[in-house]
């Protein structure tokens, strides 16, 4: 008779190893071996990560110490803050749960291998599960730590609220993976398993639906504004609207809530139904998983047949007025992305993340300003060219940046025919800069006409967009060409890494750069203007400089990255 | 027609291609064949553009791969061993974005396009996405994108993995068909009866180095070293010459 293989604890750890092993953690405690450049790169990701840590706890310090001083509303004004926080926490760990639940559990290439093994269908779970909770998390929990510990430290909180902070983060993240794996759980159970992948657009769906309603039960615009309510007594009670008591944000809060304000005699009630919650679905989820999680990830393996969005874009069109390599490849971008249901949900983001923008901008009191609204309306539209420019940064690093790793192993396909790296990467930058540019625009001049901006203004922006665009985009083009990963087994993944990081950085940067050299100029052509003078020969030199100036670091921003990426994707190549 | 002169690269330490000169002619089919690890692969890499030489160069038809890497390319159907695709397209759509890519005129690439769908069994899968397809019939899928812009140098590594018998049996004609019609093959593989069966000249790579080349008949004669019996099969030439040099390494 074969023999059974061990189940215990061990095993688990076994079925983590690969994993510990890949980030260098070996059993006897040594780390692998980084080669020097390597070892620089992880320094310089440290660096800065430690940078944004301090960063975010300095501001979070900053404005809790501000609202503690403000008599009477200040504390709650800083515990509404905390329970906003909550909720955006446990959304945020929600939305990344599911995905890497999908991902992980469903998804993954090497989930055949894992399936061969002779082991229970639930510790199979479990171990990947562990992965994907902890793969998911750990950001969100390590960038809140510092908001939850200045909390702590201005409310002079006992030295018991740090423990239950780290144990209340936890149980938060465990309920959130348990409920987040179990939804998908059941899903991939009633969707037909030809369309597993459909399962994406439908959580876009719950994505965008959710992110619009807590951003309306947070009602930040109301914060600012108290004289907007009949009475300081409506004002308060709105700012002490109860949570949901089925949250377990909710508990989350009181159980902050109560150690910082020393409120009770029992801070720890709501500390134990969070762990008592999180343990009970950890248990029923594993218990569910090994009845469950075998049946749909058998269904998950056939394949879809019929292309979704093949109806939506043919690309017949667009083949009758080009034809060439510059076709052949934009035609497969576009069909590839309208076929890949992951890429979806980050559009349906983009849309949410394009509505609250715009939103923001129609609800800005103009007429209640301090200082002359035809100041306030140009310097919002020449800070919205900036803020524009971001969002474009943060789109262009999700979808420009992975355009090269996006070929993935297909790359031999490139590298065979005969088109030259140089012109397959410059056809690539086309086509992500005709949608970004189009959105971009779009967001720059809706914004403007709702504020009602003068012609210069207008003309001032869409022209700095217009070269912005070009130049982030090759920049994403461009270094997602130098630090391409090939392996990543979705576009989300190839963004992340140094390369990512670095893109970040250098748009910041470029960005930051051009807004300020057109910001004098911008501002010393209005002021003549309203003063209703000519610009002197003095001034017209600065301004001719400023933006020559300006002209030269997006030429070299359009073409330097481009050239940079092509040089060490040739090299990585062989 | 195909020209490696002196052609070498070293990854490190690792010389993976020692000095490699071969001609292979018009209408040529030539075997490549050598262990695991021996350099088939790399050497295949190099002359399909994948990979640059350390030292020496390849000439496609003529053309230069590393001064004229376009037109070099645009002789060459490149068949790899691993057939990784555009999953999001369709087998239709994957041959129309190769035609374009190697500028065949619209209509005529989706004439073509049809003849090898049907040609390799694959007309009734053509609107189906590529991620639903076998290995093998992704493995048909890449043939007939490499025959599309009907090219004079066809590379083929490992041209029978994934395959079913009577595919073989069609891979196999077809070879035969385009040889006969003028078109260079150069096939690297491990299935010595398929070398044995199609090749014209055999060229036995080891440790990166070429050390036997001729026809199946000459291999056979020249194993044996000062005796005038035959070998039988391919195979025991190929596991007789491997040895010899494997030992003459470590002598």
């Amino acid at each position: 008779m074969p023999e059974r293989p061990p189940v215990s604890p061990r095993t688990l750890t076994t079925l983590l190893k690969p994993r510990l092993w890949s980030l260098g953690i070996r059993r006897d405690g040594r780390a692998d071996r980084l080669s020097t450049r390597h070892g620089i790169r992880q320094v310089v990701i440290t660096l800065i990560g430690v940078l944004f840590w301090a960063l975010i706890f300095t501001i979070s310090r900053r404005v809790l110490t501000y609202f503690k001083n403000i008599e009477l509303l200040g504390d709650l004004l800083a515990f509404k803050l905390l329970a906003m926080l909550l909720v955006t926490l446990f959304s945020l760990l929600i939305f990344s749960n599911i995905l890497a639940a999908l991902t992980k559990l469903y998804l993954s290439r090497d989930l055949q291998l894992v399936h061969a093994l002779p082991l229970p269908p639930h510790l199979l779970f479990a171990a990947r599960w562990l992965e994907g909770t902890v793969d998911s998390a750990w950001t969100v929990l390590l960038y809140s730590m510092p908001v939850f510990i200045a909390y702590g430290m201005v409310f002079a909180a006992p030295l018991q609220y740090y423990p239950i902070m780290l144990l209340t983060e936890v149980s938060l993240a465990l309920i959130a993976a348990a409920l987040s794996s179990g939804a998908v759980m059941l899903a991939v159970l009633w969707i037909p398993a030809s369309r597993i992948r459909t399962l994406f657009l439908v959580l876009g769906v719950i994505l965008f639906i959710i992110l619009l309603v807590t951003f309306r039960m947070l009602r930040p615009e109301r914060l600012a504004d108290p004289e907007a309510f009949a009475t300081v007594v409506a004002y308060l009670d709105t700012l002490q609207a109860p949570n949901s008591l089925y949250l377990p944000s909710s508990w989350a809060f009181s159980a902050l809530h109560s150690t910082l304000t020393r409120a009770t005699a029992f801070p720890h009630l709501d500390l134990a139904l969070l762990l008592s919650s999180a343990g009970a679905l950890c248990g029923l989820m594993v218990w569910a998983a090994a009845r469950l999680y075998y049946p749909g990830y058998s269904k998950s393996q056939t394949a879809g047949l019929r292309p979704l969005g093949q109806g939506i874009f043919s690309g017949r069109g667009l083949q009758r007025w080009v034809v060439g390599p510059q076709t052949a490849i934009a035609l497969k971008e576009i069909r590839s992305f309208l076929r890949d249901q992951a890429q979806w949900t980050q559009l349906f983001l983009i849309c949410a993340l394009v509505v609250i923008y715009l939103f923001n901008f129609k609800a800005l009191p103009l007429e209640r300003a301090p200082i002359k609204t035809i100041y306030l309306q140009n310097l919002l539209s020449f800070l919205n060219v900036g803020l524009a420019s971001f969002v474009l940064t943060a789109i262009a690093a999700r979808f420009a940046f992975p355009a090269v790793s996006n070929e993935r192993e297909a790359i031999w396909i490139i590298r065979a025919a005969p088109l030259s790296l140089k012109r397959f990467l410059w056809i690539k930058f086309a086509a992500y800069l005709v949608p970004l540019l189009l959105l971009t625009e779009i967001l720059v001049v809706v914004t403007n006409l709702l504020l009602q901006v003068t012609p210069f203004m207008m003309a001032i922006s869409t022209i700095t967009i217009l070269l912005v665009v070009p130049g982030v985009v090759s920049l994403a083009v461009g270094l997602g060409a130098a630090y391409p990963n090939f392996k990543a087994e979705t576009p989300a993944q190839a963004a992340t890494g140094f390369g990512g990081l670095l893109f970040m950085m250098l748009a910041a940067i470029y960005i930051g750069t051009v807004l300020v050299l057109a910001a004098g100029p911008v501002y010393t052509i209005m002021r003549a203007g309203f003063l209703g003078r000519e610009l002197v020969a003095r001034e017209q030199i600065w301004v001719f400089m400023n933006f020559g100036l300006s002209l030269v670091i997006h030429l070299s921003i359009i073409l330097y990255p481009m050239r940079w990426g092509e040089k060490r994707l040739t090299d990585h190549l062989q | 027609m195909i020209s490696l002169t002196h052609l070498t690269k070293v990854y490190g330490r690792t010389t993976a291609v020692d000095d490699l000169n071969l001609e292979v002619g018009t209408g040529e089919l030539f075997g490549f064949i050598g262990p695991n690890g021996a350099g088939k692969t790399t050497t295949i890499k190099m002359m399909t553009g994948l990979l640059a030489p350390t030292r020496g160069g390849v000439r496609i038809n003529g053309f230069d791969m590393a001064r004229q890497p376009e037109s070099a390319k645009q002789e060459i159907g490149f068949i790899p061993d691993r057939p990784y695709l555009y999953e999001k397209l369709t087998g239709r759509e994957f041959l129309s974005f190769i035609g374009d890519l190697y500028g065949v005129a619209p209509s005529e690439s989706l004439r073509r396009a049809e003849r090898w769908l049907t040609s390799f069994g694959l007309a009734e899968w053509g609107h189906e996405l590529v991620e639903a397809y076998s290995h093998g019939m992704k493995q048909r899928l890449i043939m007939s994108a490499a025959l599309l812009h009907e090219p004079r140098v066809l590379v083929v590594d490992e041209p029978m993995v994934g395959l079913d018998p009577s595919a073989i049996v069609q891979v196999k004609t077809l070879f035969r068909q385009l040889t006969a019609k003028g078109t260079t093959i150069f096939m690297s593989t491990h299935t010595l009866q398929v070398a044995e069966d199609l090749c014209d000249r055999i060229g036995v790579l080891h440790r990166g180095r070429l050390i036997a080349l001729g026809s199946p008949e000459e291999l056979r004669r020249q194993t044996v070293a000062g005796a005038t019996e035959i070998q039988e099969s391919l195979e025991a030439v190929f596991m007789q010459l491997t040895a010899e040099a494997g030992s003459a390494d470590h002598a």
